[in-house]
């Protein structure tokens, strides 16, 4: 018994930091722009099946994750470019709307250029364990030290650094942040580019375990979603928190209760929250809050 | 605190409501003004298949070898000298999409025979259709509910019950008395639990647990978790690819340590890109299309596998999956009826109910009571061994 909830606890926990990465992304972004990015997922599939179209075609295994990884970045810089940046007045609302035509084109594309069939990256280096019955994959662990290692990261670059405030301030006084110097065209590139980064961490990570699909972003993004909410959209620490939660109830629900309910977990959680505390899992709101 | 709801209220709105309209977009045409389908003309044959959607690794090579074959037939003159023309549509893996489709098709293409769907959610979902508009449908899926009791629905695929005896033959073979399933939670998987105890009450098993899986899940720990706690000899896994591939390598990486049996919906190369080294070992009931070569010269179906190996590769630069010898056995079982018959329907249809061909996945003897066609012997049984399939009887 105690096997199997702690073997499930593993499967939810590192299926929770892929979703906590996607939410580091949303939030990344959401703290400069006020944009919620519905193409978030979408980076995580393009970065996987890219990833293992590169292997496939010979590359080896970390050049081609290097490489996946770069592109979508430049991809999420020219979304920034192209498509954000010439909107007039982009409210949270309106950028919802671009972001999921966004999705929808990334989509089609992945379909065209590498078609309908789900692709995976070859497994990580590494042995898988086996603790007191309970077995861990060695991709999961990677999944879960992507998180500590991408996502702290990033979460410590918004909230110690010079340049993570600087990004932070142009949300909150676009005017003021301007006058003092920091260019609020650069902040949104750079909160793009950090965007993509995580969401191509997050699909390279999790592509050997659970491939990449081309439509396979928007569910996986709203995960994420689900997840930034849990921090009210403000919060790293809440949402990674509420993120690696979120991936084990759906690991106890779908074992202990039925995989079919597995999917309806995270919109369950979501009308909760919205409903009884919308400040999520964040315990001080104002510090925070932007 | 009210504002700040709102504002995060009305994105999460907006973003259900367009995940859930984003699944729907295929629409029904409108008057047709072609004419009605006499014995002139061009012959139109319509097909229903899971080109996107979790039933794409079977749906790209039926809609290949379709391609295919109507090449060739247009190149070979058509049939009696009237043109074929062939019509596929995607229906993205959805009942609704299969629905929608063969609406259209029937409605405003005024098509002679469907073939489809893929999988057998869609194929149930366009039966009905099919019935009423007495349109000739060959499904390329494999529950025996697609064509029980049926007048105008066919299919080619062999029946999950003769799949499920023979991996049931083995199984008491070997001695195993409890099995453990772990099926798909859509069409394809429904009712085999139901047909295991059935078929396993008279050779001694027991089915001990059921676990099922969302064709598009990626994860798989809490049911293989499940199983690997129950007192179960073996396990039969039940779905396509690649969940099933995911399945297999899931359950070899948590140590489940049982043998596994899967069915005839892995059979093709995406299982041993989504199982890896995990595949091996593995024993699938299936037809004969992936072990050819290591089929007696004189079975019957040998010339006829190879040739479409043949034709297949050079088209695609890839070999054919046993789901594109579905589509090939179900358009030449239509082609050579509409060559009989013509294309009135009912004439179509009686003639389907007699229709014999030796195809990919089987010899085929249509029967009034019978719309299947495959017994028993259309099965070998193979086990995986370093990413090829190795045949164990035949």
């Amino acid at each position: 018994m105690l096997t199997d909830f702690l073997q499930l606890t593993v499967a939810g926990l590192s299926q929770g930091s892929v979703y906590a990465l996607l939410a580091v992304g949303l939030i990344a972004v959401y703290t400069v722009r006020h944009i919620v990015n519905i193409a978030q997922g979408e980076f995580a599939m393009l970065a996987g099946i890219g990833g293992a179209w590169l292997t496939a075609a010979g590359m080896p295994l970390i050049l081609a994750i290097l490489v996946a990884i770069f592109s979508v970045i430049l991809v999420a810089i020219a979304m920034e470019r192209l498509i954000i940046a010439r909107v007039k007045n982009l409210t949270t609302l309106f950028s919802m709307i671009v972001t999921l035509s966004v999705s929808i084109l990334l989509q089609a594309i992945m379909l065209l250029v590498w078609g309908p069939e789900a692709r995976g990256l070859p497994r990580f280096p590494g042995e898988n364990l086996l603790i007191g019955g309970v077995s861990i994959r060695s991709q999961e662990l990677w999944m879960l030290g992507a998180l500590v290692v991408v996502g702290g990261g990033i979460m410590l670059f918004y909230e110690k650094t010079r340049w993570g405030k600087a990004l932070r301030a142009c949300a909150e006084q676009p005017i003021a942040a301007r006058i003092v110097g920091i260019s609020p065209v650069m902040a949104s590139v750079m909160a793009f580019a950090i965007a993509g980064f995580v969401g191509a961490v997050a699909g390279v990570v999790s592509s050997p375990i659970a491939l990449s699909l081309w439509s396979g972003g928007l569910l996986l993004g709203l995960k994420g979603f689900v997840a930034a909410i849990l921090g009210g959209f403000s919060s790293f620490r809440a949402a990674i928190v509420g993120a690696l939660l979120l991936g084990v109830i759906e690991a106890y629900v779908a074992g202990y209760v039925a995989s079919g309910l597995r999917d309806g977990v995270a919109f369950l959680i979501l009308i909760l929250v919205l409903t009884f505390r919308t400040q999520g899992l964040v315990l001080k709101p104002t510090a925070v809050r932007v | 605190m009210k504002h700040s709801r709102m504002r995060l209220f009305a994105p999460v709105v907006i973003a259900t409501a367009l995940v859930l309209a984003g699944c729907s977009t295929s629409n029904l045409g409108g008057t047709s003004d072609a004419d009605k389908s006499g014995d002139s003309g061009p012959i139109k044959i319509g097909a229903v298949l899971d080109i996107t959607g979790v039933g794409a690794s079977l749906g790209v090579p039926e809609q290949n070898t379709l391609q295919m074959l109507a090449d060739q037939l247009k190149a070979d003159g058509g049939i009696n000298g009237r043109d074929v023309e062939l019509i596929i549509v995607d229906d993205q893996s959805t009942e609704d999409g299969a629905a929608k489709a063969t609406a259209k098709l029937i409605e405003s293409d005024n098509v002679d025979l469907i073939i489809g769907a893929s999988r057998t959610g869609p194929s149930l979902a366009m039966r009905p259709l099919a019935e009423a508009a007495e349109i000739p449908l060959i499904s390329v899926a494999a529950n025996a509910a697609i064509v029980d009791g049926a007048k105008w629905v066919f299919k080619t695929t062999q029946n999950d019950v003769t799949v499920l005896e023979t991996i049931l033959n083995d199984a008491e073979k070997k001695g195993y008395t409890k099995l453990a399933l772990v099926r798909d939670a859509t069409g394809f998987g429904e009712g085999i639990a139901d047909y295991i105890t059935q078929l396993g009450a008279d050779r001694g098993i027991t089915l001990v647990t059921t676990e099922a899986f969302e064709p598009s899940a990626t994860d798989f720990t809490p049911q293989m978790t499940n199983i690997r706690s129950s007192d179960a000899d073996a396990v039969i896994i039940w779905g396509i690819n690649p969940a099933a591939g995911l399945a297999q390598k899931a359950y070899v990486q948590l140590g489940v340590n049982k043998p596994v049996y899967q069915s005839h919906g892995i059979a093709n190369q995406a299982f041993f890109d989504a199982a890896g080294p995990s595949a091996d070992g593995v024993i699938a009931a299936m037809g004969r299309l992936l072990v050819t070569e290591q089929l007696d010269a004189d079975n019957p179906q040998r010339p006829v596998i190879e040739k479409f190996q043949a034709d297949y590769s050079e088209a695609f630069g890839e070999q054919p999956s046993t789901f594109g010898g579905h589509a090939f056995d179900a358009w030449h079982i239509a082609v050579n009826a509409i060559e009989k018959a013509g294309t009135d329907p009912n004439a179509l249809r009686d003639e389907l109910e007699q229709a014999e061909f030796v195809g990919i996945s089987g010899v085929y003897k249509m029967t009034p009571e019978n719309h299947s066609g495959l017994t028993a012997s259309a099965l070998i049984l193979a086990e995986a061994r370093g990413g090829s399939w190795t045949l164990l009887k035949d």
